[in-house]
């Protein structure tokens, strides 16, 4: 059985998302981010990037970085219809994840969650959360015109709507910041779905009201 | 013909090598970020983002993230076989460009030459600065390893070299910074692609 390493309510939840969408049995691991025991050495055996998500393959192969084990389980499970065929719809998604990634993700959560990782001063830390929130509302702006009226970001529902819940989840459940509407309509619609709800409850998370 | 929005020395580079290799005409707009060119009117108006690489496609269509326009220009021009076909090649191609943009580039690289935007306490800097080192060490040592015994990092040459070999430029070129020996060999052998020297030329790293 495949086994994902994650820890709740992180990046890693883009990657159950869409485990619980192909329906796929997995196994799942805790890696402790509070207590640092991404930088364990067992787990640094597991992936030496001390980092989850980790996907742990049955043939003892692991694959990294969301987009990767995202694209992995779209095209491992075509049944699971995550993925357009066309390589215009592929490489849309892929403009979307790598956003939501390096810029949202990593430019701009990543300050307003953890300013401490940039700077050990506290004096230093509302600045470098301000300017995270400006990163991920610009990002949130960018996605919103991207969606426009549409359901899903690129046209029917794919893995990249489940790589946008990750933003979502955390910036009104942990955060609570304002997202444009139809962001916030998009979040709704996939707190609706089956598969988030089992993906938030394996994570020990409730579900909120939607 | 396609545009390259295109900044000399930046990540652009690794998308302007793909266009060489694919050897079709395109263009390059030239972005002159000392006089902050990303972010005119004009260039927003491309693209909202303020970023190179910025793709304008033939039928007028831009297309952002290093990434996707890697992936676009491999899968329109398949008898470049710049991108493996199969799935498990596919997605180790996406693994690569993944942690060169998303952590080497943006997690690393920018602590380091943007620090200012993470706070303007001048004696934070350093710190910022160590740390951001340390991650694009602790990367480029990761592909060092997936480099062992290899030409290339998915066996044949593909996007992933190019993306590698812009984060190779800036270790030496503009970081004066040693390489591991495989990445060393990495990139003297893209240096030998006649699309590597070209980009080189027209960025001046020749
Ligand atoms: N670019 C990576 C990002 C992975 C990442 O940053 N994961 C975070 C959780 S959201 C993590 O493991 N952080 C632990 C750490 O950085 O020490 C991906 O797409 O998988
Ligand atoms: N995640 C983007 C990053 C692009 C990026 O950060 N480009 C830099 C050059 S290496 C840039 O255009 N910087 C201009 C600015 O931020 O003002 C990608 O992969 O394309």
């Amino acid at each position: 059985m495949p086994k994902l390493y994650y820890w709740p309510a992180t990046c890693s939840i883009t990657v159950r998302v869409i485990l619980e969408e192909t329906g796929l049995s997995y196994e799942d691991e805790a890696v402790d981010l509070g207590a640092k025991k991404q930088q364990s050495p067992e787990f640094l055996k597991v992936n030496p990037k001390a980092k989850v998500p980790a996907y742990l393959r049955d043939d003892g192969s692991l694959i990294t970085e969301v987009p990767a084990i995202a694209l992995w389980l779209a095209l491992t499970n075509p049944d699971a219809n995550l993925l357009a065929s066309d390589y215009e719809t592929r490489v849309r998604t892929l403009e979307i994840f790598d956003y939501i990634a390096g810029t949202i993700h990593m430019q701009g959560a990543a300050r307003a969650w953890r300013p401490g990782s940039f700077s050990e001063t506290e004096a230093a830390h509302d600045a470098i959360r301000a300017r995270g929130k400006d990163i991920v509302m610009r990002g949130l702006d960018i996605l919103s015109q991207t969606l426009g009226d549409k359901d899903w970001l690129t046209g029917s529902y794919s893995i990249a709507d489940a790589s946008l819940f990750f933003i979502e989840y955390w910036a009104r459940e942990k955060v609570g910041y304002q997202m444009p509407a139809n962001i916030e309509a998009h979040y709704h619609r996939m707190l609706g779905r089956p598969a988030v709800q089992r993906a938030l409850a394996r994570e020990g998370l409730v579900v909120p009201a939607f | 013909m396609p545009t390259l929005c295109h900044a000399a020395g930046t990540c652009s580079m690794g998308i302007h090598v793909i266009l060489e290799e694919i050897g079709k005409p395109y263009e390059i707009r030239k972005m002159d970020f000392a006089n902050q060119a990303q972010y005119k009117p004009d260039f927003m108006a491309i693209n909202p983002k303020s970023k190179v690489p910025t793709l304008i496609r033939d039928d007028g269509s831009v297309l952002t993230e290093w990434p996707a326009i890697a992936m676009f220009l491999a899968l329109s021009n398949p008898d470049k076989k710049l991108v493996p076909t199969d799935i498990e090649g596919m997605v180790r191609a996406q693994e690569a460009m993944a942690y060169c943009t998303a952590t080497l580039h943006m997690q690393g690289w920018t602590r380091i030459w943007r620090t200012v935007t993470y706070t303007e306490i001048e004696s934070e800097h350093p710190k910022i600065k160590a740390r951001g080192k340390e991650i694009i060490d602790k990367g480029i040592a990761i592909f060092d390893k997936q480099l062992t015994g290899k030409d290339w990092l998915l066996g044949d040459f593909s996007i992933a070299d190019c993306a590698l070999y812009f984060l190779e430029v800036w270790f030496v070129e503009r970081g004066n910074l040693a390489l591991p020996a495989n990445i060393a060999a990495h990139y003297e052998r893209m240096k030998q692609r006649p699309s590597v020297q070209a980009s080189r030329k027209y960025d001046g790293f020749a």
